[in-house]
C-alpha cells in the first residue's frame, strides 16, 4: 500500500516537472516577437499591390534583427516587433508595425541613431515587458493578430504601472522632445516645431529655478543640483506617493504639480499650470549625463543656455521664485519665516548699495537666502552688480533724514529691556525670527555687521508696505536715545546662545 | 451679669473684626476698578496696540500681513478689529461674547498662522486686566448678556473606523466639501469666493496642514463646529447637527488631518 502511494507521487511529480520543462521549451522557441513577425508578414502579403511583392513578402524570414551602433556602444533590438518602422507601407498600419511618424527618419537614418538615442527603454530586450521599462497597466496579452478575427481577452498586468527594474525606461511621446536637446540647441529645436523642451527651458529661467537648484555650478543650494537630473536612475525617485505609473516621468510631474504630495519634506515653491508642468518635465528630462559624440551633435555646448546679461532676466533666474515681485514682504509657510520686500521703496530708500551686495553675496545664514558670491552660488561680480539695478531702479529720490548714530553713548541693559518688549515678539527672544513669527532673523552677520546708522534709521522710520512699523517719533514714540540703545543691543545679539 | 458682659465683649470684637476685615477681603479680591483699568491700558499699550489700534480697531502701526499658503496662494492677514464685538473663538454659541476664560486662553496660546503672539509669560494680574480693558471697545459687552459655555464631553469612540465613515457621510451630506474641498485640502469648489464680515477675502481650513488657530485636540475641533467661527464663513452647526454626529464629524478631520489611521 504504501510504496504505491510513494510511487504515484513520484510519477505525479515527474510529470509536473516533465510539463513544466515542456512549457519552458515551447516558450523558448515561440517567444513574442516571432508571433508579431508572422503578423507583420500577414499584413505585407494583404498590401502588396502586385504578385511579385506579394511573392517576396511571402517569404520573409522570421528571423534576428539588431542595429549595432559602434560610436554609441549601443544594441538595438527594437524591430524585432517594431518591424515595419522604416516601411512606407505601414504608414497607417496599427502599432507596433506602424511605420515611424513625421519625417524624422530621414534625417535621423535608423542605422545611424539607432531607438534608444531618443526613445530611451532597454535596446537588447526582445520582448515588450522589459524593452519598454514599464510593465502596462492593462494591455492585450498579444496585442494584434490579423489571424484572429475577435481581439484577444484583456489581461490585468500584476505590478502594472510600475518599472521592471530597468532605470531609463521607454520616454512617453510627450516628453520626447527632451531627446531633441542632446544635439540640438534650443533655438532651432524652436523653428523645427520642437516647442514643447523650449517652452519648458524657458519656464525654468523665468520661474527661477535656479534660485534653489544649480546647474553647471550656478545656483542656489536649497534643492539639488540639476546638471544630470535626467539620466538619473529610477532609485533616485522616492515613489511612494507617486499616483498612477510609478515612473520617473509620472514623478517629474507630479512633483512639479505639487511637490510637497510627492516629497512631503519638500520646501519646493513652485506654482505651474498642469501644462507647464509637462513642458517643465520635457525639459529636466533633456539635462542628461551622457555626452553625444561630435558627430551626433548639432551645437557646441548643447546643454546649458548662456547666462542671460540683463538684471531682470537674472532676476527671473535666480531670485523670483522667493522674492516674486519683491513688492511685498510675505510671510511664507514652506519656509516658515517671512520672504522680505526687496523692492520696497522704503527699504530702497534707507539701504545703499554696498550693503545690498553684501546681503547677495553672503547670504542670510539661519534662512533659505543663498550667499550669490562667484565662491558659492557661482554669480559673478558683474551679475550681481546687474541685479542690484534692477532691484533698486525704483529707488526714491528722496534720502531718509539722518539718525547720526554717533552721537549717542548707548545703554546696552536699557536697549535689552526695550527690545523684549518691543521687538522680541516678532524677530525672537534671541533675534532668530521665522519659526512661524512674523520678524527677520538678526543674528545673521550681514544684520550684525550692518552700518548701525541704517538700523537705527530703519526702527525709527519702519518700513512702510511691510509690517515692521515706525518705532521712532511719528510712530511707537521712542526717543532717539532709545532706539541707539536697542540697536546697540541687537547687534550683541549674535554672541547669544 | 459679669459672665455675659465678658461674652457680650467678645462676640462683639469678633463680630467687628470680621464686619472690618470685608472691605479689606473685598479689596484684595478685586483691586480699584481705577487701578485695574490703568493696568490693563499699560499692558493693552505696549503690547497689543501695535497691531490692533490705540481705539481697538485692528488699525496698528504694523498694518496688514501677508501670508503666502503652502499652495502659493498669498492671503492678506488683518489683526482683529476688537470694536466690533465679533469673535471667532468662543465656548459659547454663537452670536454671544466669549467667556474670560476662552479670552485667557487666545492670550496663553497664541493664534498660529496670524501672528498673534503667545503672551504666556505675562503675569496673571496684567492678562486679567488686559482682557477686561480690551471689553471696553465695544458696546457688545455692556449690552448682552454673557452665555454659558457649552459643555464638551468626547465620548469614547471618537476616532474610531466606523465613526470616521459616518464622519465622511456628514461631511459629504453637510456640503462641508464646498469650501474645504472633498480632500480636506480647503479648495473646494467655494473656496475661492469666501469672504469674511469685514469683506475681506479669507482661505476654508486645510485639514492636511494640521495646525488649527483654536486649538488642535478633538475637543477644539468639536467646540469649533458647535461655536462656529462667528465673522467668517463657518456657521454653528449646534442646531442643524446632533451632538453625537457633530463627534463622527470629527473623527473624519482627525483622519483628515493624518492623526488617525
Amino acid at each position: 500500500m504504501r510504496s504505491r502511494f510513494y510511487l504515484s507521487l513520484l510519477l505525479i511529480s515527474g510529470l509536473i516537472l516533465i510539463i513544466f520543462i515542456a512549457l519552458a521549451f515551447y516558450r523558448e522557441i515561440s517567444p513574442e516577437w516571432k508571433r508579431y513577425q508572422a503578423d507583420y508578414r500577414e499584413l505585407l502579403i494583404k498590401k502588396a499591390r502586385d504578385d511579385a511583392s506579394r511573392k517576396k513578402a511571402a517569404a520573409l524570414k522570421i528571423e534576428h534583427q539588431q542595429i549595432y551602433l559602434e560610436s554609441l556602444k549601443r544594441v538595438d533590438r527594437c524591430m524585432y516587433c517594431h518591424i515595419g518602422v522604416d516601411n512606407p507601407l505601414m504608414a497607417d498600419a496599427p502599432v507596433p508595425f506602424k511605420q515611424h511618424g513625421g519625417d524624422y527618419l530621414k534625417n535621423h537614418p535608423i542605422d545611424k541613431f539607432g531607438c534608444t538615442v531618443c526613445h530611451y527603454g532597454q535596446g537588447r530586450a526582445t520582448n515588450k515587458k522589459e524593452a519598454h521599462g514599464i510593465i502596462p497597466v492593462t494591455q492585450f496579452d498579444y496585442p494584434i493578430s490579423y489571424r484572429l478575427k475577435t481581439p484577444p481577452p484583456r489581461v490585468e498586468y500584476p505590478g502594472a504601472g510600475r518599472d521592471t527594474h530597468w532605470d531609463f525606461p521607454i520616454i512617453p511621446l510627450k516628453y520626447i522632445q527632451s531627446s531633441c536637446a542632446q544635439c540640438h540647441d534650443l533655438e532651432f529645436l524652436n523653428n523645427k516645431g520642437a516647442d514643447r523642451v523650449v517652452k519648458g527651458e524657458r519656464l525654468f529661467r523665468e520661474k527661477g529655478c535656479r534660485g534653489c537648484h544649480k546647474l553647471n555650478g550656478v545656483g542656489g543650494d536649497l534643492g539639488k543640483a540639476l546638471d544630470v537630473v535626467g539620466s538619473q536612475p529610477y532609485a533616485y525617485f522616492p515613489m511612494r506617493n507617486v499616483k498612477g505609473e510609478k515612473t520617473i516621468y509620472a514623478w517629474h510631474r507630479q512633483h512639479f504639480i505639487d511637490p510637497r504630495e510627492v516629497a512631503p519634506e519638500s520646501e519646493m515653491k513652485v506654482n505651474v499650470t498642469e501644462q507647464e508642468a509637462d513642458y517643465l518635465t520635457t525639459y529636466v528630462l533633456s539635462l542628461r549625463a551622457e555626452e553625444m559624440p561630435r558627430s551626433y551633435r548639432r551645437i557646441r555646448d548643447m546643454r546649458f543656455q548662456e547666462r542671460p546679461g540683463d538684471g531682470e532676466s537674472l532676476y527671473k533666474m535666480f531670485c523670483i521664485a522667493c522674492h516674486t515681485t519683491g513688492k511685498d514682504s510675505v510671510f511664507d509657510e514652506i519656509f516658515n519665516r517671512t520672504i522680505p520686500a526687496i523692492m520696497n521703496p522704503a527699504f530702497l530708500k534707507t539701504v545703499d548699495n554696498k550693503h545690498l551686495k553684501r546681503i547677495i553675496e553672503e547670504g542670510r545664514s539661519g534662512t533659505q537666502m543663498t550667499a550669490w558670491k562667484a565662491s558659492a552660488a557661482g554669480l559673478t561680480d558683474g551679475e550681481i552688480d546687474k541685479i542690484i539695478e534692477f532691484i533698486t531702479r525704483q529707488r526714491p529720490k528722496s534720502k531718509p533724514e539722518p539718525f547720526s548714530f554717533t552721537r549717542f553713548r548707548a545703554d546696552i541693559k536699557h536697549g535689552e529691556d526695550l527690545y523684549r518688549v518691543r521687538c522680541a515678539l516678532c524677530h525672537g527672544n534671541k533675534g532668530q525670527g521665522g519659526e512661524g513669527s512674523l520678524g527677520l532673523n538678526l543674528r545673521n552677520p550681514v544684520v550684525q555687521e550692518a552700518d548701525p546708522e541704517f538700523l537705527a534709521i530703519t526702527v525709527r522710520d519702519g518700513r512702510a508696505g511691510t509690517p515692521m512699523p515706525p518705532f521712532g517719533k511719528n510712530g511707537v514714540g521712542l526717543s532717539d536715545q532709545d532706539i541707539a540703545d536697542v540697536v546697540s543691543y541687537v547687534k550683541t545679539l549674535s554672541k547669544k546662545k | 451679669m459679669e459672665g455675659f458682659n465678658r461674652r457680650f465683649k467678645d462676640t462683639a470684637m469678633i463680630f467687628s473684626l470680621i464686619l472690618l476685615s470685608v472691605p479689606f477681603l473685598l479689596f484684595d479680591y478685586a483691586p480699584g476698578a481705577g487701578d485695574m483699568a490703568d493696568l490693563g491700558k499699560n499692558v493693552y499699550e505696549e503690547r497689543c496696540m501695535i497691531c490692533h489700534g490705540s481705539k481697538g480697531d485692528g488699525k496698528g502701526l504694523v498694518g496688514i500681513m501677508k501670508r503666502a499658503e503652502k499652495s502659493g496662494r498669498i492671503l492678506d492677514v488683518r489683526p482683529r478689529d476688537l470694536t466690533v464685538g465679533v469673535f471667532r473663538f468662543r465656548s459659547t454659541p454663537t452670536g454671544c461674547t466669549p467667556t474670560d476664560a476662552d479670552l485667557m486662553q487666545l492670550l496663553d496660546r497664541g493664534i498660529t498662522r496670524s501672528f498673534m503672539p503667545s503672551h504666556k509669560e505675562l503675569p496673571l494680574e496684567e492678562k486679567k486686566a488686559v482682557i477686561q480693558y480690551i471689553k471696553t471697545f465695544s458696546s457688545i459687552w455692556k449690552e448682552s448678556e454673557p452665555c454659558k459655555p457649552i459643555p464638551v464631553k468626547k465620548p469614547k469612540w471618537v476616532g474610531s473606523a466606523s465613526s470616521i465613515e459616518k464622519g465622511r457621510k456628514i461631511y459629504k451630506e453637510m456640503k462641508c466639501w464646498e469650501c474645504h474641498g472633498e480632500d480636506g485640502r480647503g479648495r473646494g469648489p467655494k473656496s475661492d469666493r469666501l469672504k469674511d464680515d469685514w469683506g475681506n477675502p479669507i482661505l476654508p481650513f486645510n485639514f492636511t496642514s494640521g495646525a488649527l488657530k483654536r486649538g488642535t485636540s478633538p475637543e477644539d475641533v468639536y467646540i469649533t463646529f458647535t461655536t462656529g467661527l462667528d465673522g467668517t464663513g463657518m456657521p454653528s452647526y449646534e442646531d442643524s447637527l446632533k451632538e453625537e454626529d457633530r463627534w463622527h464629524l470629527v473623527s473624519y478631520t482627525l483622519k483628515l488631518m493624518g492623526r488617525v489611521k
